[in-house]
């Protein structure tokens, strides 16, 4: 670990600067907001999977009491443009001429109430005729499936670099396709071993508890304004003035603090809803889905990974090709990100001559997926930590031994063209193999039926975002306050409390002495969202400037002032220091500025170096690496799989607020940890049996594993203000994985579906005793 | 559209130690009820299934999820949210544990928690792990992994045994 020098705010265990307002039952979130005659909004959603829409007959609900406004595809013509979608708008945002599955919204009203609003709906009367399915991710290109968009898309392929290329629709059903190829193909024509496995990827829903929110108003003509419960309100503002004409300078969107999002509030989601019935009534809408709706809205991606690695006797990998099906439901949303993700990180933390993958995202008449904790990387990341341990155990080689030869180096670039990786990957593994106990797991004794092993893995994806800039604004009052303007938004993460802590720093104050402001795309500088574990890493180092960049100015006033060099002068509690006298600033300011004073105000940029050289056109800003180990407990006669022990670390690169960079490890291990085990979105063909907080299991405290620990490490080679990285995904990453392979470890059987449920175990076990 | 939610009825019951008096309607959840109050919306609603505990308060010192209890039945009770855990302005233990311990992300599900908890310590002030598990498990935190939770539920009994010391 690097020897990091004591400082005044980062790393001390402060208070968040969010604690007072979250255990207090003050703070404001957007199902908060309420706006005087604010109407409400319901939706009326699709009973089929895909069908063609030939009726709507919404008269009845029109002349209903209470009822302002309906929307249906007749409204929608006057709607510049109805759709939206990230690089393909597919989406609309009332269904026009087919529904493409179970939940797809046909119609909308906003109403004095909810429960008018559900009357208005029920009095709507729609005629489908319904049409076959597609669900199955393998079959969905067959020339005999059904197909969910008969056009080709309206999109476009973001500009790649060295070895990368994207397709729209390169065949029916699939609307994205990612590939990349780096090193000569005949590499595997020197392995002495060449492996396929085929690994399968479950679903999850996100499952935040604030739900899908906002409030609408477009009572004015040339005016919106619009509070919403969204991780990037930039872009959001961006999709809004496309779809509704308006020019950017007329949409003001705000966020208030976010109850959780993992993920899933990216992009539209309640907005344009909520925005066009608005405009219909002439009045604020407020459109606040249930938990319920939520699994109707976004969803991860399920997905099939054919993973090929060639490696030669010893364990040195050489070669590895993969393809990889995403089930992206029936509109794009965030998928082909996520297939550029997925596709880009399925080689993992490895060295190899020959990379090739291929990434599709098939559409299927199920809830759309998008962003979700780990973006494609806990989908590679389950595979290749699943098939590293599967190879050394074909080979007689010690799995951890086996990462350890071929890991990437620190300062190595994980491929041509990309950024030196920046955590030392060694040091991690060695820290697991330790807090576990790895060397002793032959010594761990079985009790009867029940068999008891060890597995690891290592979570590996490129954190940052691709080619995110990021700008902030700092301004200091003459009495000293600190105005901390930036648009990354808190969802939980921690980032008002990281980033007030980086201003605080570097301008000499009191934490308490920053105020985040609001999150307001009037104010704010501009941001590409928050995602992507790009809080500190990006948007910190915008905001490290614009702080340095006050202080800078609030120097050079103070040496004007005092008739001397600035690099003599240092700023302490709002004083200017030079030796041993203290100038307060507030005199000085006034006396120069007069009447009520003055602000500073600092301005920072953060953008990363375009060059084609990088794969995605931008070096990746830090890679994301989330080390874990696992020991359980098989019960060879039920099936049931218990984790005792769990361990992860992350690299903070510097944790700025420590219990933060726990939370977020430890929270996302725990998600990792209900995936490996039980839980999932389970589909009968089109229809989704447990979307609801009843059916769908979440892990509660009980599921803890009775060791659970994490370990913040610190190495110091992030890019992020006092050497900091990103976190927040890493900690899911490899803990499905090391519990697969701590069950191979305990009773010699392999799974490669998730869940680890014990059905699975017990035929697995069935099969490898003679079944 | 009011009377949809059935017939309006005054009620009396107390809130964090004031007497309040409301007309409301017979379908009315308490969680609406106390949400609709500028002084109550520290409660929050999220499943509105009477699973996830966002929405816990204690009725008569019982946590209940309030998205599942009818306005009507805190008539002549007493009512505590989180808004009422706060001595003379001073944090109580439990919210002051979740606060050093940052027990708490996104604090959709902090309310819940902490009103849990104020429930769990008034029954037994040193209660077992497993009994922290058990009561904590009531709940869902989707973003903690509940390990901070824990160790907040452990400190705030540490403090307020010292307190009443």
């Amino acid at each position: 670990m690097n020897d990091l020098p004591p400082l005044r705010t980062i790393g001390r265990p402060d208070r968040r600067v969010d604690a007072g307002e979250k255990v207090s039952g003050q703070a404001v979130y957007t199902v908060d907001i309420e706006l005087p005659g604010m109407l409400h909004a319901k939706v009326l959603r699709s009973p089929h999977g895909h069908a063609r829409i030939a009726s709507i007959d919404a008269s009845a609900a029109r002349a209903m009491p209470g009822v302002h406004a309906v929307l249906t595809r007749d409204e929608t013509a006057a709607i510049r443009m109805p759709v939206y979608g990230y690089f393909i708008k597919d989406q609309p945002v009332v269904a026009t001429d087919k529904v493409r599955y179970e939940g797809d919204i046909v119609a909308a009203v906003a109403a004095e109430d909810e429960g008018a609003a559900n009357r208005a709906l029920a009095a709507i009367r729609v005629e489908y005729e319904p049409l076959p399915v597609v669900t199955d991710l393998e079959s969905a290109s067959d020339p005999d499936a059904a197909e969910l968009f008969e056009e080709p898309p309206v999109g476009i392929v973001p500009k790649y670099g060295q070895g990368a290329s994207g397709e729209l629709r390169p065949r029916k059903n699939v609307c994205y396709r990612f590939s990349y190829e780096t090193g000569p193909a005949d590499a595997f024509a020197d392995c002495d071993h060449v492996f396929e496995d085929v690994f399968h990827f479950s679903r999850m829903h996100h499952f935040h508890l604030e739900p899908f929110v906002c409030v609408a108003d477009w009572s004015r003509e040339d005016r919106i304004e619009l509070w919403t419960s969204c991780q990037n309100p930039f872009p959001v503002r961006k999709e809004i003035a496309r779809i509704f004409g308006l020019a950017e300078n007329r949409i003001a969107v705000r966020v208030p603090y976010i109850g959780g999002g993992f993920g899933s509030k990216n992009g539209c989601k309640s907005e344009p809803i909520a925005l066009a019935l608005s405009r219909l009534a002439g009045r604020p809408v407020r459109f606040c889905m249930s938990l319920e709706e939520g699994f109707l809205t976004n969803t991860q991606h399920a997905a099939i990974l054919k993973v090929k690695t060639g490696a030669m006797a010893d364990g040195t990998l050489v070669a590895r090709e993969s393809e990889i099906l995403l089930d992206s439901g029936a509109y794009s949303d965030g998928s082909p990100l996520v297939a550029e993700k997925a596709g880009y990180r399925i080689p993992g933390p490895y060295r190899y001559r020959h990379i090739k993958s291929d990434c599709y995202c098939v559409m299927t008449n199920t809830a759309p997926a998008g962003p979700f904790r780990g973006f494609g990387g806990t989908q590679t990341s389950w595979a290749c930590e699943s098939q590293i341990d599967m190879i050394a155990h074909r080979l007689g080689i010690d799995p951890c031994e086996m990462r350890r030869k071929n890991l990437i180096d620190l300062s190595e670039p994980f491929v041509p063209g990309e950024s030196g990786m920046d955590s030392d990957l060694r040091e991690g593994l060695d820290l697991v193999v330790r807090e576990l106990g790895y060397r002793r797991r032959h010594e761990l004794a079985d009790c009867g039926p029940v068999k008891r092993g060890m597995g690891l893995a290592i979570g590996f994806k490129d954190g940052g975002g691709v080619n995110k800039p990021a700008l902030a604004r700092i301004k200091v009052s003459t009495g000293g306050d600190i105005f901390l303007q930036c648009g990354t938004a808190e969802i939980g993460q921690g980032a008002h409390t990281a980033l007030s802590a980086v201003v605080a720093e570097r301008l000499g104050a009191d934490r308490s002495r920053v105020r985040y402001m609001p999150v307001d795309t009037d104010h704010s500088p501009f941001d590409q969202g928050t995602n992507a574990s790009s809080a500190i890493s990006v948007m910190g180092q915008a905001v490290d400037r614009a702080a340095l960049a006050a202080r800078r100015q609030i120097l050079d006033f103070a040496a004007e002032m005092l008739d001397c060099p600035a690099d003599e002068l240092d700023l302490v509690d709002w004083k200017i220091r030079r030796g041993n006298e203290a100038f307060p600033l507030a005199p000085m300011i006034m006396g120069y500025y007069g009447g009520t004073g003055w602000e500073f105000v600092g301005e920072g940029f953060h953008k990363a170096q375009s060059t084609h050289a990088a794969p995605l056109e931008a070096p990746c800003v830090f890679w994301e690496i989330g080390w874990g180990g696992a020991q359980v407990a098989v019960d060879t006669e039920t099936g049931k799989v218990t984790v005792e022990k769990l361990f992860v670390t992350g690299d903070a690169g510097r944790a700025i607020h420590p219990l933060a960079c726990r939370g977020q490890d430890e929270g996302a291990a725990v998600m990792g940890l209900s995936q490996a085990l039980f839980e999932r979105m389970i589909y009968d063909g089109s229809r989704l049996v447990n979307g609801d907080a009843l059916t769908y299991r979440v892990p509660l405290a009980d599921d803890l594993p009775a060791d659970f620990r994490s370990v913040t490490q610190e190495q110091g080679h992030g890019p992020g203000p006092f050497g900091a990285k990103g976190m927040g995904e890493g900690g899911m990453l490899p803990v499905a994985s090391a519990i697969a392979n701590a069950i191979y470890d305990a009773v010699g059987v392999r799974l490669t579906e998730l869940p680890l449920s014990p059905e699975r175990v017990l035929a697995a076990l069935a099969e490898k005793n003679g079944g | 559209m009011a009377e949809r939610l059935g017939p309006r009825f005054d009620l009396s019951f107390t809130l964090n130690g004031a007497s309040v008096s409301v007309s409301t309607t017979t379908a009315t959840a308490l969680a609406d009820l106390l949400r609709e109050r500028r002084d109550g919306r520290g409660t929050r609603l999220a499943c509105e299934r009477a699973v996830c505990g966002a929405c816990t308060v204690l009725v008569d010192d019982v946590p209940r999820a309030s998205c599942a209890v009818f306005a009507f039945e805190v008539e002549g009770s007493t009512v505590r949210t989180v808004e009422g855990m706060a001595e003379d302005g001073e944090l109580s233990p439990v919210q002051a544990a979740f606060a050093d311990n940052a027990a708490f992300q996104c604090g959709f599900c902090t309310a819940g928690m902490i009103v849990l908890t104020e429930a769990l310590l008034a029954r037994d002030p040193d209660p077992e792990e497993a009994a922290i598990r058990d009561w904590i498990s009531s709940n869902i935190c989707r973003c903690t992994g509940y390990s901070l939770i824990l160790e907040a539920v452990r400190d705030a009994a540490r403090r307020k045994r010292e307190t009443a010391e």
